[in-house]
């Protein structure tokens, strides 16, 4: 089907990146560049106690000693100058958590666009359903949102710097324990210079209330985001876990690693979703967002579940496979991920499955949607060690070709050491059949509804996943980036 | 062998061989010499390679494998009867690497085929001339420059226009050293227009000591030619091999390969497949059913360059004792092809606790207008099935038998010839110990 016949494709690829919008905010940098003052100059910009600089610098020295990683990941762009990124950005008016007045107008109105206003947010106190927010722009979270409904129910949500602070226990309990620093080359640079991030702890037996959501916004340019969140669910607890991200159109390409840390104790739950909007470049691919982003997520206890679900339609660049490392016995992981790309996009992305207790299971449903130039690549890997007695794990990885100019790719990696282990994986690429079409035609609905109408059957199975709140918006940014794109 | 060649590496010695025989070598030189130099930049892979990420061939080649090559008992004309699958094959033995013709077949061959000693047929055959090193890229894996740059001996085939050969070709490879030795044999073959032919290889080992076959085959298959091509790996334990097949289908062509491995303490199969002519389709089967400490490495890649071609892989594994299987499967669809249906499935059954397998199957596709797909499954075995036939009667240990072979039995199946597809299932009933 040409294209020509394809308004909507044409108006898609041709379509501007509706968050592309720069705010004009007072912003503090760290100057460009790199090395141990500039470490230090982050850690004191955040008053850090003593033992959280020497993770930085720890982490910042391991760095040295690694090589960027190009060799292994089906994605090709230039080298990245890391001297001639800011490590720090803030709003320079402080934005202290006691009251919205106090937040820079300009940056309310930014996350009015966004669509998250924080005003709303405050009047909303009180009402049934309604969503947590920690804001975090460039490097520092600006406002978290109904702190103290949560603290009520000794819910722990707020920046992780304030963490920092104020519950350095917990934080050096639990942090670089499911990624260290050593982890991989952006989890080091991330445990050297990352500015801030979202902390959660739920204590034993709490069931979350609301759902709990960071919005993360590139705005600066020349700056890079390192930020961490660090999630745990101890035992018998639940929260669901809601992250969006969104950058102005720059046309230089903006460095984003951040580094996601889950722990669930025993029974515990964790949800965790994303909705990626990073500014993936202009239609030649200049700008936009390098994502490069290690999640990863530990069932430590008996019982526990993390659940990760994805939508990615952002970034120029896309690295990024969020883990589930199945410790407990009888524990769960589960991936669901949409993955769309467009214009020169690219995108590696998938997940690792990790069982190590007995009675393990995991379920990976994969949709990649590819169009333009864009080349689209699923990477996940199962691993049964010995001694994962009757693990379980099915995965399926579909792709959707749209155009005969991008790629769709299937990288599974299987390594099975115990013989009760089972797992099941299939992947399909294919297009919409012109005959699914024909058969919606025929009972008069035309040829762009009956497209919308495919695409999202074919990624039903992982909105489904998304809370409420988020599917909403997960639908519409497919609606602008699917429907009638298919050729 | 004085004491310094023993403390040099394979890879110096290797190198150090090169300089002394390479004016006794066959065909160019120039191309000998760049294989050698993309061999000394590399050296052999280890493990840090995407693709020897499971399997260690460096490791595995420092157990100690020398150039000297010499024979660790004399193979009689008996044994290449014993060692033959199918009773009415020409066969052309191959000991330690080298093509020993008085042991091969020495009747008149039917009109249309040839094969001799590539040596010869690369200076005297415009076939062998012209596509010898043509498919085998030394820049890929230094097995290949490896073999391209030593490579002395080994067999030419080649199939006239036209000509339909009905009895099969077998090449029988044989190791038997006296002294661990690393083997190079070298294949071509050739299948003109319309060209229909059989080729079987084997691999066996005799005797305790260690050797590493390096064996490279390159396969042409014409417009609208038909080559059947299979492997049979049984080797012992000292036996050490890797088998790298470069296969180049034209249109309207059909290539089928069936890779059977039962042998071995070492395997590694690369058999890369270029569908490179519309309506060509080629069909890759194998089965492996590695044991002991044995390791079996299955890489294939079908790269499909042209539109309206159809790929079929199927490629099965039962993995007993420490035994460790890897599958690594990747269809490539390049922009310009257009309707390919390519599909490939990966089946495996864990015996023993201590066996393992990787399996890697690979998609990337460049074209939409396609219908690809892969399926891996790993499993025990059905305990409702080993019940069911236990209520029946049958004991425990004969179930399990009877369930594996019926797992295997569906790539067996695959193979049109009857003497060798009986031939084969003798092979996994040895394996699994009901013979």
């Amino acid at each position: 089907m040409a294209a020509e016949q394809n308004p909507i494709l044409e108006e898609h690829i041709a379509s501007d990146y509706k968050y592309g919008f720069v705010s004009d905010i007072d912003t503090e940098f760290a100057p460009l560049g790199l090395n141990e003052d500039i470490v230090r100059f982050i850690s004191d910009k955040k008053n850090e106690p003593e033992w959280m600089l020497e993770y930085r610098l720890k982490a910042y020295r391991y760095w040295l000693t690694l090589e960027e990683p190009k060799h292994w990941a089906h994605l090709d762009y230039p080298k990245i100058d890391f001297q001639a990124i800011s490590y720090y950005a803030a709003p320079k008016k402080k934005a202290t958590v006691g009251s919205l007045d106090e937040v820079d107008p300009e940056l309310l109105k930014t996350f009015e666009k966004l669509g998250i206003s924080l005003e709303e947010q405050k009047r909303l106190v009180g009402v049934e359903s309604k969503i947590a927010v920690d804001a975090v722009i460039d490097s520092v979270s600006v406002k978290t949102t109904f702190k103290e409904v949560l603290a009520e129910k000794g819910i722990i949500f707020c920046s992780f710097s304030e963490a920092v602070q104020d519950h350095p226990e917990l934080v050096r309990q639990y942090m670089g324990s499911v990624v260290p620093y050593t982890d991989n080359y952006y989890a080091a640079l991330n445990s050297a210079v990352f500015s801030d991030g979202s902390f959660c702890y739920i204590p034993k037996g709490v069931r979350c209330p609301m759902e709990l959501s960071t919005y993360f916004r590139i705005n600066s340019a020349g700056t890079g985001q390192f930020e961490r969140t660090l999630i745990i669910a101890d035992e018998g607890a639940y929260v669901s876990y809601l992250e969006g991200c969104t950058a102005p159109q720059r046309d230089e390409n903006q460095l984003h690693a951040a580094v996601v840390e889950i722990i669930a104790q025993r029974d515990g739950e964790v949800k965790y979703s994303t909705v990626q909007n990073w500014y993936p470049g202009d239609k030649e691919g200049k700008g936009g967002i390098y994502n490069f982003v290690t999640k990863r997520g530990i069932c430590i206890g008996a019982n526990s579940k993390i659940s990760w679900t994805q939508v990615e339609t952002g970034s120029a660049i896309t690295w990024k496979y969020p883990s589930v490392i199945l410790k407990g016995d009888n524990s769960v992981g589960e991936f669901y991920s949409v993955a769309v790309t467009n214009n020169m996009q690219q995108a590696d992305t998938g997940t690792k499955m990790i069982h190590l207790g007995r009675n393990t299971r995991s379920t990976i449903i994969s949709k990649g949607i590819s169009a333009g130039f864009s080349n689209n690549s699923y990477r996940g890997l199962v691993r049964i060690a010995k001694g994962a007695k009757n693990a379980r794990n099915f995965s399926q990885c579909d792709s959707l070709l749209m155009g005969d100019k991008c790629g769709a790719h299937t990288f599974p990696y299987i390594e099975i050491n115990d013989k009760t282990g089972i797992v099941e994986h299939e992947a399909t690429t294919s297009k919409i059949g012109e005959d699914q079409i024909f058969y919606c035609n025929q009972r008069g609905i035309d040829t762009e509804k009956a497209i919308g109408l495919i695409v999202n059957g074919y990624c039903r199975e992982v909105l489904n996943q998304l809370p409420m709140e988020f599917a909403v918006e997960a639908q519409k940014l497919l609606s602008v980036s699917l429907e009638g794109s298919v050729g | 062998m004085s004491t310094a060649t023993q403390a040099m590496t394979l890879k110096e010695q290797l190198l150090e061989k090169f300089e002394t025989e390479l004016p006794s070598l066959f065909g160019e030189a120039a191309l000998r010499r760049s294989a050698a130099q993309q061999f000394e930049a590399t050296g052999f892979p280890t493990r840090k390679w995407e693709d020897y990420k499971y399997i260690n061939p460096d490791a595995v080649l420092k157990k100690g494998f020398g150039t000297r090559i010499a024979a660790f008992r004399d193979i009689t004309a008996e044994d290449v009867a014993e060692l033959s699958p199918v009773k009415d094959a020409y066969v052309f033995v191959i000991i330690n690497g080298h093509f020993v013709p008085d042991l091969s077949f020495s009747g008149e061959l039917p009109d249309g085929l040839t094969v001799e000693s590539i040596a010869d047929a690369v200076v005297s055959d415009p076939a062998a001339k012209a596509h010898y090193a043509e498919l085998a890229d030394s820049a890929a894996d230094p097995f290949i420059a490896i073999n391209t740059a030593l490579a002395d001996s080994g067999l030419f085939m080649h199939i006239a226009q036209d000509s339909v050969i009905e009895r099969p070709v077998h090449f029988l490879h044989i190791a038997t050293n006296e002294v661990s030795a690393f083997l190079q044999p070298r294949h071509l073959v050739v299948a003109e227009t319309n060209a229909q032919a059989i080729l079987i290889e084997t691999f066996e080992s005799i005797g305790p000591v260690r050797s590493f076959t390096n064996v490279l085959a390159e396969v042409v298959v014409a417009d609208n030619a038909k080559l059947d091509h299979y492997r049979l790996q049984t080797e012992n334990e000292a036996g050490h091999l890797l088998s790298t097949v470069q296969a180049h289908v034209s249109a309207n062509a059909l290539y089928n390969t069936y890779t059977f491995t039962t042998g071995g303490a070492f395997v590694r199969n690369n058999l890369n497949v270029e569908i490179a002519g519309e309506h060509a389709e080629a069909h890759l089967y194998g089965l492996y059913l590695p044991s002991g400490n044995s390791v079996v490495d299955n890489h294939t890649l079908v790269d499909h360059q042209v539109p309206n071609c159809m790929s079929n892989e199927l490629y099965k594994g039962v993995m007993y004792d420490h035994s460790q299987a890897v599958f690594n499967g990747k269809i490539y669809v390049q922009r310009d092809a257009q309707k390919t249906n390519a599909f490939q499935n990966n089946k495996n059954i864990l015996l023993s606790d201590d066996a393992s397998i990787n399996t890697k199957p690979q998609l990337e596709i460049y074209a939409d207008d396609v219908k690809c797909s892969h399926g891996t499954s790993t499993g025990r075995m059905d305990e409702e099935a080993l019940f069911y036939l236990r209520t029946r009667g049958i004991g425990e240990d004969n179930a399990r038998k009877l369930l594996v072979n019926a797992f295997a039995e569906e790539v067996v199946n695959a193979v049109p010839h009857e003497e060798l597809r009986n031939y084969i299932d003798t092979l996994i009933a040895r394996r699994m110990g009901t013979v």
